[in-house]
């Protein structure tokens, strides 16, 4: 099928992660030749699957999916495969585990939570503040670049405007409250309104999935809304992650992609300033009218060379706050495993401990230092007891984040370190599961530095650049560059540090592409 | 506070040039200034006698404080090229280019010369600070940016006798066209340059060599009615000559908290100063996009009428709309004109270059009076002498 190397394409995709895929798709569902080139032998970026054991099917990396948006995947043809939603269960040290489904909380014992009713009003509250900032999440970020008189800068407003007007909606009491509480951080907000027990600890622990953040870090609020961004549903997709990722491959493949996997781009050819293809590994060339790039800002910047970058794009980039802080760890289990106090529903729901705000926030302090958290945030999965699927034999499969874990660990990475990482998630999985560690059968440790190897993920981090205040929006990846035009003409910038950012949803990759269209690269 | 800083740590108040004791020696006015924290005459004698000796003589002026940075290594002209808007492969090893570099939006950091000694190593010679701007243009080069504000002195010898008080103090510069450069004895190097538009040269020492040469010059000069000169007469001459100055005719765009303060150097009127073919520079891209959607403003030479120098007087068109203003006016002696530059919105200067008037204030011991005075926009130079090209120059 693949086309002779002669040809141009209208459009080469760097990385067939689901951002590549989303916007090789978009492009093509448009009659655009498009070629997506992906270095790993398999597609999928961090949603794949990847059989760690004989008869075992473990989540790579990503295990859940969150804010998926059902528009992109219209849009794109994708049919998404079948999921379940999940209850979270905020483990308890006295065994009272809270159990939370949207916006309800129970005990896992059935019995009411004082706190539901605030619990309720809370989430309604995001929710609804979620939805406001969530539509700008499928638009190109606006530019004030014309000036006031400028018709187009009034037309790019439009947006800002609507989310001013859907701000005065809210009514007066709503509006202040969004305006409050944006900018601060998920600590006071949380227990302003709540004891500081594990559903505390679980909100706190969302707000901060994935960041280089603790829940007193400024900005952290806005994250928690961003998690909510679809309602906050998290669910299980059958067939793992990969089978999320191969829905994107294959919407892209009937669109009439052709995706090349096993040899990256080495470099991206730049004549007269405009994107005309790229190099490969292995020296040969693909000529195309239009380069995206999936992969870090950073690493985008120099595949194509530092030198086509005035200094001050170069200097935000190099500064580009990107340092991951979860470790996946992922144990196959001879048997299903017994979490006291909880039922078999619950055991297969996502497991959290995060036993308050303050254990989150006293988790975050080691990795500032090069440490890793001695009582680690951990958010557990064990995909095969809602997919059995994934599992023959008997086993399972425990798939758990474990967060704080330095990108660079004092010391670095040695066998030592490893092991102290496995011991240390399986002593706090054992404290809810007594007799856990006597299943594990087989183990994989993958910290932010090997996912980043395995990946390309700058600095191991989920979403490529923390989403921090300071990077959303106009400033993402960073200032003057929030448009996915990345300096050259032709070249886009498709991935996570791309606005809107991470989470397996592939809409930086619709958006980039959109966005290429509309500014005419390929008319 | 009970710290006690000690004096010797922490260095107060301005720092002495290298040839500070014949500066010192020569001052009649005491009128100094702080140039780059460096201490600098204003005027030495009085400003009548050091203008005419610019235009008749030889003068030295201490050009020390200047900012010097050198660029070496294997990338040494790929970061060049990067960092001025010019392409610095078009000018020779021991040649000097003038120059100008741009942030990003294409406006204007500085401005100043480029001394190639190879393509691996050059010297830039500015007015502002720009060690950590250097610094990240080359981030991601191989190169090496070192700086050498403190570690070089210079002296700027300039006017019509100039080439003869060297070839007197037994420099042999015949030969070098202006612009040239040249390591004229061990670590001593003149490049055919300055800043008055006239025959001149500037001399590179080692800082532990300034006063040795400062003498040798000096007693060449005697003959040939050699002087030493403050910044004030020097400011004159290069008005004459339409040089722009940093801090004055445009704003170093670093240097301005206000937005757009800063100019492109199109706008400056300097087009040819731009190489859009020579590959990526910083400012590129906006520079381009100021080429299409045209310039705000444009830098004009202007005769005004009469003789009352307009320095910071308004324009307007038609003697009633207000369009820019001068940065820098003077009555020129040489010329016998009054002249000056001015900034004006476009399309003035561009387009419209007619019925432009300024409007001059002029303080009589107490009284003010203004007047509409006519302008007119000049093209070239107010001060031009083939002298200033001639190789080998003349005596005078």
């Amino acid at each position: 099928m693949s086309k002779p190397s002669d040809l141009t394409y209208d459009a080469v995709v760097i990385g067939a992660g689901h951002n590549g895929l989303a916007a090789a798709t978009t492009l093509a569902r448009q009659g655009k030749s498009v070629c997506v080139i992906e270095s790993r032998d398999g597609i999928g970026g961090m949603a794949r699957n990847a059989a760690i054991a004989p008869g075992v099917v473990a989540p790579k990396m990503a295990h859940l999916l969150y804010n998926l948006n059902p528009k992109t995947l219209k849009e794109l043809g994708i049919t998404a495969p079948k999921s379940v939603s999940l209850p979270t269960v905020s483990l308890a040290d006295d065994g009272r585990h809270v159990v939370i489904q949207g916006d309800l909380v129970i005990y896992a014992d059935g019995s009411a939570h004082p706190e539901a009713a605030t619990f309720a009003a809370l989430h309604k509250r995001l929710t609804k503040f979620a939805a406001l900032l969530g539509q700008m999440s499928l638009k190109t970020p606006p530019s004030l670049a014309g000036g006031l008189m400028d018709m187009a800068t009034l037309q790019e407003l439009a947006g800002l405007a609507k989310l001013g007007i859907g701000l005065k909606r809210m009514g007066k009491k709503d509006m202040r409250e969004f305006l409050r509480i944006l900018l601060s951080n998920a600590y006071d907000l949380i227990l302003d309104d709540f004891a500081d027990a594990p559903l505390a600890g679980m909100l706190a622990a969302d707000a901060v999935r994935g960041a280089y953040a603790g829940p007193r870090s400024p900005g952290t609020v806005f994250s928690m809304m961003y998690r909510l961004g679809n309602g906050g549903d998290v669910r299980l997709p059958m067939g793992g992650m990969g089978a999320v990722a191969d829905a994107f491959a294959n919407a892209a493949k009937l669109a009439g992609c052709d995706i090349r996997t096993g040899c990256g781009v080495a470099q991206v050819i730049v004549e007269n300033d405009t994107a005309r293809g790229v190099i490969l590994a292995d020296g040969s060339v693909i000529n195309a009218r239009s380069v995206l790039s999936s992969i870090g800002a950073f690493q985008t910047m120099q595949m194509a060379g530092v030198q086509h970058y005035d200094t001050e794009a170069v200097r935000r980039l190099r500064n580009l706050r990107n340092k991951g802080t979860v470790a996946k760890v992922n144990l196959v289990l001879s048997g299903a495993p017994d979490f006291v106090g909880l039922d078999a529903k619950l055991t297969a729901g996502r497991l959290l401990i995060a036993t308050s705000a303050t254990y989150v926030e006293r988790a975050f302090n080691p990795v500032k230092y090069g440490d890793m958290s001695n009582a680690p945030v951990i958010e557990a999965v064990i995909p095969s007891l809602s997919d059995p699927s994934l599992c023959s034999d008997g086993q399972h499969i425990l798939s758990a984040n474990v967060q704080y874990v330095p990108y660079a660990l004092a010391g670095g990475w040695t066998p030592a370190a490893r092991q102290k990482l496995l011991k240390l998630t399986l002593d706090r999985l054992e404290v809810y599961a007594p007799g856990l560690g006597r299943l594990v059968t087989h183990s994989e440790v993958l910290t932010p530095l090997d996912i980043e190897t395995q990946t390309g993920a700058p600095g191991g981090h989920w979403h490529h650049a923390e989403m921090g205040i300071d990077q959303i929006l106009t400033l993402r990846p960073v200032n003057g560059m929030a448009r996915y035009g990345f300096g050259i003409a032709g070249y886009y910038l498709c991935g996570a540090s791309a606005h809107p950012g991470g989470d397996v949803m592939g809409t930086a990759g619709r958006n980039a592409a959109r966005q290429l269209l509309k500014d005419g690269v390929l008319a | 506070m009970s710290a006690k800083i000690k004096a010797a740590a922490v260095p107060m108040g301005l720092i002495e040039t290298p040839f500070y004791p014949r500066l010192a020696a020569l001052s009649r006015a005491k009128s100094w200034i702080g140039w780059a924290g460096y201490i600098s005459p204003l005027v030495l004698d009085t400003v009548e006698f050091e203008y005419f000796a610019i235009r008749n003589q030889a003068t030295l002026f201490d050009i020390s404080p200047m900012h010097k940075y050198r660029i070496t290594g294997p990338d040494a002209l790929a970061v060049v090229n990067r960092l001025i808007t010019r392409d610095i492969r078009k000018v020779r090893d021991g040649r000097v280019g003038y120059a100008m570099w741009c942030d990003e939006d294409g406006m204007l950091i500085d401005d100043g010369t480029v001394f190639r000694f190879s393509q691996t190593d050059f010297r830039l010679c500015c007015q502002e600070p720009m060690y950590g701007w250097l610094m990240d243009v080359a981030w991601g080069f191989d190169v090496v940016v070192e700086d050498e504000s403190d570690s070089i002195a210079a002296l700027s010898l300039q006017g019509p006798t100039s080439y003869s008080v060297l070839k007197d103090a037994g420099l042999d510069v015949a030969e070098m066209k202006p612009f040239d450069w040249r390591e004229v004895e061990p670590d001593l190097w003149i490049s055919r340059t300055g800043f008055t538009g006239d025959l001149g040269y500037e001399i590179w020492v080692p800082r532990d060599h300034a006063l040795a040469i400062w003498d040798r010059l000096w007693a060449a000069g005697a003959d040939w009615g050699l002087r030493a000169i403050g910044g004030q007469a020097l400011n004159m001459v290069r008005i004459e000559a339409g040089y722009i100055a940093a801090g004055v005719d445009f704003q170093p765009v670093h240097a301005v908290m206000r937005l757009h303060r800063g100019r492109t150097p199109m706008e400056l009127g300097f087009d040819r100063m731009v190489a859009f073919d020579k590959g990526h520079f910083n400012g590129r891209r906006a520079l381009l996009a100021q080429q299409d959607a045209g310039q705000r403003f444009a830098l004009v030479k202007i005769d005004i009428g009469g003789f009352k120098p307009a320095d910071g007087a308004l324009i307007y068109h038609r003697k009633r709309t207000e369009v820019g203003h001068v940065t820098s006016g003077i009555w020129s002696p040489t010329a016998k004109r009054n002249i000056a530059l001015a900034e004006l919105k476009a399309p003035f200067g561009i387009s419209v270059t007619t019925d432009l008037w300024a409007d001059v204030y002029v303080h009589e011991e107490g009284v003010w009076r203004h007047k509409m005075v006519a302008v007119v926009i000049e093209t070239k130079p107010f001060f031009a002498n083939t002298r200033a090209r001639a190789t080998p120059p003349r005596a005078f």
